[in-house]
């Protein structure tokens, strides 16, 4: 910047308009300072400035508008910066209120944004609640009915609706009828061993021969006659036989216990069994693949398609609710 | 813009858009009215309006308005401020004040309103060319010249004055 003769008059109206720098202002203040002619001149411009007048517009109400928009936010914010202070300092000073009660209120404050979980069953938590109830009442059924049948058996006989469990097989016909209670034992005096097992749940005959056996030995039961052979420990000529009693009648339940024999878990033959005629005739085979079959379980009774449908909603649900965990 | 912007552009630039205004038109019904269609067409378009342009916004609606309403009633009243509450107005030197008044009343509307952004409202030559539509080198070409009058009107008046 320039300042001379020529140029003053320009620079001191910019000077007065406050359009230049503080540094140009400076140099117009040193240049008036080494000039007093000037400052006359700058004195003349500085006049035609305008001085500060207050002139209020009177109907400034008018002009505003309702502030929808912002209307809660606003009330939003005084009750967190003001009424929410004056709240807890009343509550304070109430003395039928409970300590503790006091304390949460220290605790809070309004801008923390406490985060308040709604009591109840949400989704979930329902679905779970329904499961548990269906298990439950599923167990409680099976527990009723297996003490039924435990009381049946035993009004009928201690030995009635009998399981024979061939331990020669050796192709896995092993059949386990729910509430087992008749063990079969058979013991041999002379050349055979067998083991008996009184429990009431499983039955075990071991045979085991010290001579000759047979490859294969059927055994029949007509209508689902359960027979037992008992030592007869008093007649020592018939030392090696076995009198099969008929114990019960009551399961009617034909079934055919096939059992192949081998080398080591073969029947004596010195051990002659004797098989009530009348009573045991025939027997069913059990087809174990048959998927229309029921299977018993220990004392549950589990349809198989049932099954499988269950566990497949089970697992359904299991992955509907890791879905909505993800999301 | 919201409507809090709004109101608050009520509460800050009405008195000096009403301010720039009267000393205009020196016509107090008049200017109100400038005023409130002014703001009226804040609120319409303020969607469009940033809030830190709406000072800038409202001068420039409301100089156009004055303008459109000076052609329309085709009176500018160069005589006396008969309208202007005198008991409102702050001024150290009444006299001077008076004398400075009347030389800017003088002026031609574009002066005046250059001579009136510049030193009540304290705008730039750029934001005054962006309200009256002028560059900036016509504005400070039409303000320097507008100065120069002031100052020998007040030369003039000065003797008599003091």
């Amino acid at each position: 910047m320039q300042l001379n003769e020529s140029t003053y008059e320009t620079i001191f109206l910019l000077y007065i308009d406050k359009e230049l720098s503080p540094k140009e202002r400076l140099e117009v203040e040193a240049f008036i300072a080494d000039n007093p002619s000037y400052a006359l001149e700058m004195e003349a411009l500085k006049a035609t400035v305008l001085s500060a007048e207050n002139i209020p517009y009177a109907f400034k109400e008018n002009l505003k508008q309702f502030e929808q928009e912002t209307s809660l936010e606003v009330l939003d914010q005084k009750w967190d910066t003001t009424y929410a202070t004056i709240l807890k300092e009343d509550m304070q000073s109430i003395p039928g209120l409970s300590t503790s009660f006091k304390n949460t209120l220290k605790k809070e404050t309004a801008s923390e944004g406490r985060i308040i979980i709604p009591i109840g069953f949400n989704q979930n938590k329902f679905t779970y609640a329904a499961i548990a109830a269906c298990l439950m009442v599923f167990i409680g059924y099976q527990q009723l009915t297996k003490s039924q049948l435990s009381d049946s058996s035993v009004a009928n006989s201690s030995a009635s609706n009998s399981v024979v469990s061939n331990g020669l097989a050796t192709n896995s016909n092993t059949v386990i009828v729910p509430n087992a209670t008749t063990i079969i034992s058979t013991e041999s005096t002379v050349s055979g061993e067998t083991v008996v097992s009184n429990s009431k749940q499983t039955a075990t005959i071991k045979l085991q021969a010290s001579q000759s056996s047979i490859k294969r030995s059927s055994y029949k039961f007509q209508n689902a006659t359960i027979a037992i052979a008992e030592p007869n420990r008093n007649n020592s000529n018939i030392n090696n036989q076995a009198i099969i009693t008929k114990l019960s009648s009551s399961y009617n339940n034909p079934m055919t216990i096939d059992a192949i024999s081998t080398e080591t878990n073969s029947i004596d033959v010195d051990t002659e069994t004797t098989v009530d005629e009348k009573a045991a005739t025939s027997y069913e085979v059990i087809d174990t693949e048959d998927p229309n079959r029921t299977i018993f379980i220990a004392n549950f009774e589990i349809d198989g398609a049932a099954f499988r449908g269950i566990t497949r909603r089970f697992s359904a649900l299991l992955k509907r609710n890791k879905s909505e965990k993800e999301k | 813009m919201t409507d809090k912007d709004y109101n608050d552009c009520v509460d800050n630039f009405a008195d000096g858009v009403y301010r720039f205004i009267v000393k205009n038109i020196r016509h107090t019904e008049d200017a109100q009215d400038i005023v409130q269609s002014a703001f009226e067409k804040l609120w319409v378009n303020r969607a469009q309006v940033l809030p830190e342009k709406a000072k800038s916004y409202l001068f420039t609606v409301a100089y156009h308005q004055m303008i459109d309403h000076i052609r329309k009633s085709n009176k500018m009243p160069l005589a006396e401020e008969t309208t202007i509450p005198h008991q409102k107005i702050v001024q150290q030197d009444a006299e001077l004040k008076r004398i400075l008044m009347h030389a800017v009343n003088e002026l031609n509307p574009i002066q005046k309103s250059l001579v009136l952004l510049k030193d009540y409202e304290g705008y730039s030559y750029q934001e005054i060319g962006e309200i009256m539509h002028l560059s900036e080198s016509q504005v400070k070409v039409y303000l320097h010249r507008a100065r120069l009058i002031l100052k020998n009107k007040l030369s003039a008046y000065a003797p008599t004055a003091s």
